[in-house]
This record gives structure tokens, C-alpha cells and sequence, in this order.
């Protein structure tokens, strides 16, 4: 990688270095991930200057198409799905170095005329043989399409390139399965070639949670047990399986959401403070949370499953989860869980960390609740007041991003009443710009090799550690499947869970 | 990379109010009152993050100030204070106008508080002493010298005695190199930092320029520079191409070796130590509006080029290497001033680099650097 401070044109730039000249090729390139995240991204990204000359797209997918049809396919992605309005010069200029490769992932001639294809444009553009694979399949595919490149010699780096390897979730579908894979892709390609994305990672407000624990330095030191009595992480959707039953049949929510985008914010959340903020220092100190955590020992107590059944969300009739398409109708897949977790360390031993996500919940919405302790003298009570109530720190990951904090204030008039009042703090007001798609932030990361906003292979272990005997639990029967309607906050048992420990679901 | 910003406030039309900050500051806590709960059950918020304090010498500023308040506050929410000595004027007036952005729950948060104060060029004292009690305690205030870099006016030094950061303009002025060296003088040992919206203004120029060197062929090529060439528009040879000229060569490391300035253009033979590289700045033949258009930089073994399109705006980026052309199009910022002002807010960039080119140039312009 080329330092940062050997170009002296670059000091006192706003960007330390653009990526190195290089060629990405995205297999599965005719999917919908293709067109609606990852092109419009990288359109965004060439628009404001941030792609490097000599910058090319190579897809490749089964389809039979040309190099034409791909950039129609693309532009019409763009022209719908991009952040900033497609125009027509710039994507002229951008879709020149678009180009497709048609090929069964398994043919190895496909992947000869790939390295053919990744020639010519080297020696066309002088990107010197760095490349960027971005698998966009089904996770099945993966290690089939690892192996081919490696076989066509693809994977192979030239002195002075590199080559890197970017892999969507899910990543193995529990720990016996993401171990294999991890051996297939890590025969060959090493593990800092590997970026794992998964997209929470690269939403601003997902960062901030870093910049608002570890940049203001009042609340890092009521950060741990002796100040927060529970943590909460909340996932809540409106939608359904939309369109997707057959692929949520084979995972659910505990391995769609709980297993990567939870786990990530609740290590965000808990981790110790960084020496520097780069690749292996805050991945380091996430893998240490992880490895804190303790495993569920009573999985029936500290777990709830559920399955939406019909009901009305957003003023709207929709049906249960068993009656949408491409779901078995009595399928026992989970679309809500809850969980308790604790993370037995100094900073933490003690303080619960309760999870939770569903689908067809009551509104959108992604939360972090930070409860802090109650005074140790409930002065106003003796007053005739109520008692406190907690301070709580909500971080709002979407939507409405933002932070607000619940704080006791002395209702105006000659009594001693305390009454619960919010301080708002929200993204648009203060800053006033749509900020840039996830993936516009992780691709560029993943060219320029910043894996810091990448899950590395021993976290995605830990985390599979950790609920594998959870799935295998729910498999036997403990814990049994819920139902809860469609508009409602999931199954009583949910409510029950927290109210065992005394305490309640932070209302989103 | 700083987003533009665009004109998307819901504005209260200015009203005149007595000279009085008091009375401006409850005026300004009325209408925060009367915006809450109109129509949404979400609470108003009032959000500042900075004080923004023009200055300008005619009447006519008091526009340019209220177009920046349009848009700014969309990205930078802030109290703006506009304080015009005008010739002519004989008493000091005052008039207030408040800014709106709209929340997605339809709920009205006040994001710019406008404070115009119109006085006569003897009542500077006033003016400023009305600024200062008008600024918003706490937080960080933004001075913007809106006809010309003076530093040394009644208004100017006790603004910018409390002011964090100074905007200025050096395009446009008659003597550039009398600004530079202007500049240059202010800028030493002064805690305020210096802003010029030339410089701002080329700093796409000098990313693309910058871009062709990451890496390791890129270095290779930085060894390898035989000639720049900088083509501007306008009149007269522009500061951004000035700018962009000292900015090459101070970050190069090149000193001067020969000097031809003549009937607008510079042509430079520069020496870095080991080999001489030529410089030629001058106006493009067919005018142009834009201050630069086109940058080309030659190596042993390639062509750099970018360029400005005169329609779209766009620019052009094109490297010719051994074995093959490569070429794209990017977005260019909007040049208006709420864009500048934004872009340059949010670029803490290292004043230094700044003062260095302007020393450069000074030295293109044959002008002798002022003593620091």
C-alpha cells in the first residue's frame, strides 16, 4: 500500500490518498444487489472524484449479455436507485469502464476469459493487476468461484498489486458451516485479504456510535457497571419477507440479523476505547467483547422466538408469515427474537445486554438504550414527588438518526415535581446532508485496503460460537416457537423476559 | 469530499427592529415561541452552531449576505450578522429575518437567526460594538470581509479580534499581487485563521492534480515533470491560477531559476535541484469565464491533463501514459459563495500549505515576498 504522505501534492487535502488504480469484479453481477447498491455506489463515488484513473467494472454472471446490456441494466440501476441524480456525462464517462464477462461460475474457461478480459484492461489503464472480487451471489457459490479463481491463477498477487477478496453475508449459516467456508476462501486468500461486509458497519450512525463514546469525554467514564444498568439493541422492521420467503426459510432472524448486524453494535457499544482508529485495533477490541460474552447457559429462559401471524401494520392488512410466498405453511422459522446476553468482563460483569429484532413490528426503527442507574437517594420521593426516573441515552441508528437523552427537570411551580424531559440531538438538523450510502464508504474502504469497518473472521467465529447452541437448542424444542400479530411489539413472552429481571423494553 | 449546498430554507421575511440587542435577542426568542407546535406535535428546535459575521462596504453586500443565508444554514445552522458602512448612510438601522428547515414530522426548526445592521462609514464603532454583543456566547464566529481582504479597517480588527476564521476573496481584486503580499503580511502571527475563496475554489483542481501522483507510478511520474502549463480565464491572469501555480511549485520543491512575466502570462523555468522544469501561466485565448480551464502536465512518459467543460461545468481528467489513454468526467462544486463558505468550513485544511503557495506565486509574479 502506498503511504499516504509520499505524494506532496497530497498535504493538507481533504482525502489522504485516492485507491490505487484497480479493477473490481463483481460475480453475480445481474443480481439486484449489483444494480441497486453497489454500481450506484460506485457511480456516487466516481462523481465526486473519489475513484482512482484507470478505475474499471467487470461483471460477471451466468446471463447472457454484452457489455451493452450491462450498462443499460446498470444505468437504469443508477438512474432509480442513486443517492445523487444520474447525469449523463459523468455516467458516459463511468460506464466506458463497465464492462461483463458471461460465464457458469463453475466454467473454467469463464474465468480465462475473465483474466483475458482483466488484462487488457491493465494494460489499457495501468491498473497493475490489483483487482477487487466482490462476490454478489448465493453464499453457496462462494467457495466454488474462490477455488476457479484461484485455479485461473486470479487470486495470485503480482509484485507490487494486490488482490482482495469482499464477501456479503451470510457468512456460513452456523459455526460448522462458516468454519468451511473460512477454509475454502482462506485455501486461498489470507485473511487481510478478505473483507467482510456486513453494511451496519458502514452507516454513519453505526460509526458514530464510536466518535460519540470515544470523541466527547463526558460519557465514557459512566460507561461501565457502576453507571448503566442495561443495554439494549433493537431492530424493528415494518416489512415482512418481502418476496424473500425462500431465502428467509433458510436462515432467519437470529442468522439474518442477530448473528452479524446485532452482535456488531452491541461490540460497538461495549468495546474498550482504541489506540488508533485502524483496522486491527478497533477489530481487535470488538473480538474481545465478543469472547466476553458469556454463552447461554439457559437458553429457554434467556431466548424468545417468534413467528408473525396476520395482522394490520401501518394501517394495512397484511398476512402472517406462513401465508407469505415462497414460505412453507407451517414453517417454524423465527421472524422476532429476543435474547439476554452478558459480557463478563471488568468493564461489564453484571449488566445485561438485551437484543431484539422482528419483522411486521409496529414501526421502522434501530435503536441502541442505554439505561443508567437511579440515584443512590431518592431525595424527591421524601418530597412527595414520584420517584426518578432512569436517565437514558437512546442511540437512533435509523430512522431519524440521531441521540436524545432522557434527563429529570423540576416542573415550574412551588412543588418538588420531577418530570422526565428529552434533550434531541438529530442528524438532520445539525448537519443537514444526506449522508453517503453504506456502500459507497465500504467499497472505497475496501480499495484503498481499510478493513476497519470489515467483520474479521474471529469475531464472525465468536459470534457463531455463541448462538450456534442456540439454533440447536431452538432445533431440539427448547424454547418453543411463539406467535405474536402482525403490529404488535412480538410475543408476551418477550415482555415476560425483561420483567423477570424488573425491568422493560425501551418503547422505539 | 464537502456536499454543496443548495438554497432549501423556508424564510421570515426581514422586519426592521431598533438598534438594540435586547430587544433583537427577545425578538428572535418570539418567533422561536410562536414556531413551536404549529404544525406538528414535534418540538421546535433552535439550532445554531456558529456565529457568521459579514462585512461589506456598500449597500449592495447586503444581497450577496442574504443568498448565503438561504442556503448555509441547511448545512451550517447559524446566527448571521451582516454589518454594511455604507457611504451615504446617516444612521444606524437594523432589521432581523429568521430561517427555517423542515423536519420530515413537518415540524419547524429554526436554523438561521439574520441580523442586518446598515450604518454610515463613520459609525464602524457602533457597528462593530453592536456585532459583538450580538454574537451567540460559546460558539465559533466566522468573519467574512466581503469586498476585499483588508484586515486593518475600524470594523475588520475588533471583528476579527474574536473571529476563529476570516473568509476573503483575492479573486477579482485590481493589484493581485498587492493582495498576496497583503494577505501574506496579515497572515503572519495573527490566531485568526486566513480563508481565501480563491484558494477554496481551486481545491478541486488541486485534488485531480494530486490524484495523478498516489501510488507508485505516480511517484515515478512526480520525478519526471518537464512542464506545467496553466491555462485560466478572465481578463487578466486569475489568483485561482496564480494560486495553482505557487501551490505546484512550493509543494514540489521548485525554486525559480528564470523569470519572463509579460502582457499577462508567466513563463518560468523552475529547478528542483537535479533538472529544470518549464511553467507557463497565462489566459486562454478564447476568454472564458472560469478562472482556471485547463491544467496539462507533461512527464518524460505522459500527458496529465484536466480541464473544465465551459457548459456542464464538468470536468475533464485525462492521463495519455505509454500504452494507453485513460479518461473520465467528474462533478465539479458549485461556485456560489454559500457552497464556498460550506466547503471551506468543513475543510480544516493546514494554513501553511496556503501560505506557501501564496509565497509562490508572489515569486511568479516577480513581486518580492513581504517580510513575516
Amino acid at each position: 500500500m502506498t503511504s499516504p504522505t509520499r505524494n506532496p501534492l497530497r498535504a493538507g487535502l481533504h482525502m489522504p490518498r485516492t485507491p490505487d488504480p484497480c479493477a473490481l469484479v463483481v460475480f453475480g453481477a445481474t443480481g439486484d444487489l449489483t444494480a441497486r447498491k453497489l454500481v450506484p455506489a460506485l457511480y456516487n463515488l466516481a462523481r465526486e472524484r473519489l475513484l482512482p484513473m484507470g478505475f474499471s467494472v467487470v461483471g460477471f454472471a451466468r446471463r447472457d449479455w454484452s457489455d451493452e446490456q450491462f450498462r443499460a441494466a446498470m444505468k437504469d440501476g443508477v438512474s432509480k436507485f442513486s443517492r445523487e441524480p444520474l447525469q449523463d456525462e459523468i455516467w458516459e464517462s463511468f460506464a466506458r469502464d463497465l464492462h461483463y464477462v458471461s460465464s457458469d461460475f463453475a466454467d473454467p474457461a469463464g474465468y480465462r476469459r475473465l483474466g483475458e478480459r482483466l488484462t487488457k484492461q491493465d494494460q489499457a489503464h495501468g491498473a497493475g493487476g490489483n483487482r477487487l472480487f466482490y462476490l454478489a451471489t448465493q453464499p453457496t457459490a462462494y467457495a466454488e468461484i474462490a477455488q476457479n479463481l484461484k485455479e485461473a491463477e486470479l487470486s495470485r498477487v503480482a509484485d507490487g498489486s494486490w488482490t482482495r477478496l469482499v464477501v456479503e453475508k451470510p457468512f456460513g449459516r452456523d459455526l460448522e458451516s462458516a468454519r468451511k467456508l473460512d477454509r475454502s476462501l482462506g485455501a486461498v486468500f489470507r485473511e487481510r485479504q478478505i473483507f467482510r461486509i456486513d453494511h451496519y458497519l458502514g452507516k454513519e450512525t453505526v460509526q458514530n456510535i464510536i466518535v460519540f463514546r470515544f470523541g466527547n469525554g463526558i460519557f465514557e467514564p459512566i460507561w461501565n457497571r457502576r453507571y448503566v444498568d442495561n443495554v439494549q439493541v433493537s431492530v424493528g422492521e415494518t416489512v415482512g419477507v418481502e418476496g424473500r420467503g425462500g431465502y428467509y426459510e433458510e436462515s432467519g432472524a437470529l442468522r439474518d440479523m442477530v448473528q452479524n448486524h446485532l452482535m456488531q453494535v452491541l461490540a460497538l457499544v461495549a468495546m474498550e476505547p482504541v489506540a488508533s482508529f485502524t483496522g486491527d485495533a478497533v477489530r481487535d477490541e470488538k473480538a474481545k467483547v465478543f469472547h466476553a460474552i458469556m454463552p447461554i447457559e439457559d437458553i429457554a429462559g434467556s431466548t424468545v422466538r417468534a413467528q408473525y401471524t396476520a395482522g394490520a401494520v401501518l394501517g394495512e392488512q397484511v398476512p402472517g408469515y406462513r401465508q407469505e410466498p415462497g414460505v412453507a405453511p407451517d414453517s417454524r422459522i423465527e421472524t422476532y427474537v429476543a435474547l439476554k446476553l452478558t459480557v463478563e468482563n471488568w468493564r461489564w460483569a453484571g449488566v445485561p445486554f438485551y437484543l431484539r429484532v422482528g419483522k411486521r413490528l409496529p414501526k421502522r426503527a434501530t435503536e441502541v438504550a442505554i439505561t443508567f442507574k437511579t440515584p443512590p437517594l431518592q431525595l424527591f420521593r421524601q418530597m412527595g414527588s414520584e420517584g426518578p426516573t432512569p436517565n437514558l441515552l437512546v442511540l437512533r441508528i435509523q430512522p431519524d438518526e440521531g441521540i436524545s437523552l432522557r434527563f429529570g427537570a423540576k416542573v415550574p411551580g412551588t412543588r418538588s415535581d420531577v418530570r422526565p424531559v428529552n434533550m434531541d440531538f438529530r442528524y438532520g438538523t445539525s448537519f443537514g446532508v444526506e449522508p453517503p450510502e453504506a456502500y459507497e464508504r465500504l467499497l472505497l474502504d475496501a480499495m484503498l485496503g481499510d478493513s476497519t469497518l470489515f467483520t474479521r473472521w474471529d469475531g464472525v467465529e465468536a459470534a457463531w460460537e455463541l448462538l450456534t447452541p442456540v439454533l440447536d437448542a431452538w432445533a431440539s424444542g427448547v424454547s418453543p416457537l411463539r406467535f405474536y400479530e402482525a403490529g404488535s411489539w412480538g410475543p408476551d413472552e418477550a415482555r415476560t423476559l425483561m420483567e423477570r429481571d424488573g425491568r422493560e423494553w425501551h418503547r422505539m | 469530499m464537502a456536499p454543496d449546498v443548495a438554497a432549501g430554507i423556508e424564510r421570515l421575511d426581514d422586519r426592521a427592529i431598533a438598534v438594540d440587542p435586547g430587544a433583537i435577542e427577545g425578538e428572535f426568542t418570539k418567533i422561536w415561541r410562536a414556531t413551536s407546535g404549529a404544525a406538528s406535535d414535534e418540538s421546535s428546535i433552535r439550532l445554531r452552531v456558529l456565529n457568521f459575521v459579514a462585512f461589506a462596504y456598500e449597500a449592495a453586500g447586503a444581497n450577496r449576505f442574504r443568498e448565503v443565508m438561504r442556503a448555509l444554514p441547511q448545512r451550517y445552522p447559524c446566527r448571521g450578522i451582516l454589518a454594511v458602512a455604507a457611504p451615504g448612510q446617516r444612521q444606524l438601522d437594523a432589521s432581523i429575518a429568521a430561517g427555517f428547515w423542515r423536519s420530515s414530522g413537518g415540524a419547524r426548526h429554526i436554523c438561521s437567526e439574520e441580523v442586518q445592521l446598515v450604518g454610515g462609514a463613520a459609525q464602524e464603532p457602533e457597528l462593530a460594538s453592536a456585532v459583538l454583543a450580538l454574537l451567540v456566547p460559546e460558539l465559533p464566529v466566522v468573519a467574512w470581509l466581503m469586498d476585499a481582504p483588508d484586515f486593518g479597517g475600524r470594523m475588520s480588527r475588533e471583528i476579527l479580534e474574536t473571529a476563529d476564521r476570516a473568509f476573503f476573496d483575492t479573486a477579482g481584486q485590481v493589484d493581485t499581487a498587492a493582495v498576496f503580499g497583503h494577505v501574506l503580511r496579515a497572515g503572519a502571527g495573527r490566531e485568526v485563521e486566513l480563508c481565501d475563496f480563491a484558494w477554496g475554489r481551486i481545491a478541486t483542481w488541486r485534488e485531480l492534480v494530486a490524484q495523478f501522483f498516489d501510488g507508485d507510478e505516480g511517484l515515478r511520474q512526480l520525478s519526471k515533470i518537464q512542464s506545467i502549463e496553466i491555462d485560466g480565464g478572465g481578463a487578466r491572469l486569475s489568483s485561482e491560477s496564480l494560486l495553482l501555480a505557487g501551490w505546484l511549485v512550493s509543494r514540489l520543491g521548485l525554486s525559480l531559476a528564470y523569470l519572463a512575466p509579460s502582457g499577462g502570462r508567466i513563463e518560468a523555468t523552475l529547478y528542483d535541484g537535479t533538472r529544470g522544469v518549464t511553467l507557463k501561466v497565462a489566459r486562454g485565448a478564447d476568454g472564458g469565464a472560469a478562472p482556471v480551464r485547463e491544467v496539462r502536465i507533461r512527464t518524460g512518459t505522459a500527458l496529465l491533463s484536466v480541464g473544465i467543460h465551459p457548459e456542464s461545468g464538468h470536468m475533464h481528467v485525462r492521463e495519455q501514459r505509454e500504452g494507453g489513454l485513460s479518461r473520465r468526467t467528474v462533478a465539479s462544486p458549485r461556485g456560489d459563495d454559500a457552497s464556498a463558505i460550506a466547503a471551506a468550513l468543513d475543510d480544516r485544511a493546514d494554513p501553511t500549505i496556503y501560505a506557501e503557495a501564496l509565497g509562490s506565486a508572489l515569486a511568479l509574479l516577480a513581486a518580492p515576498a513581504p517580510d513575516a
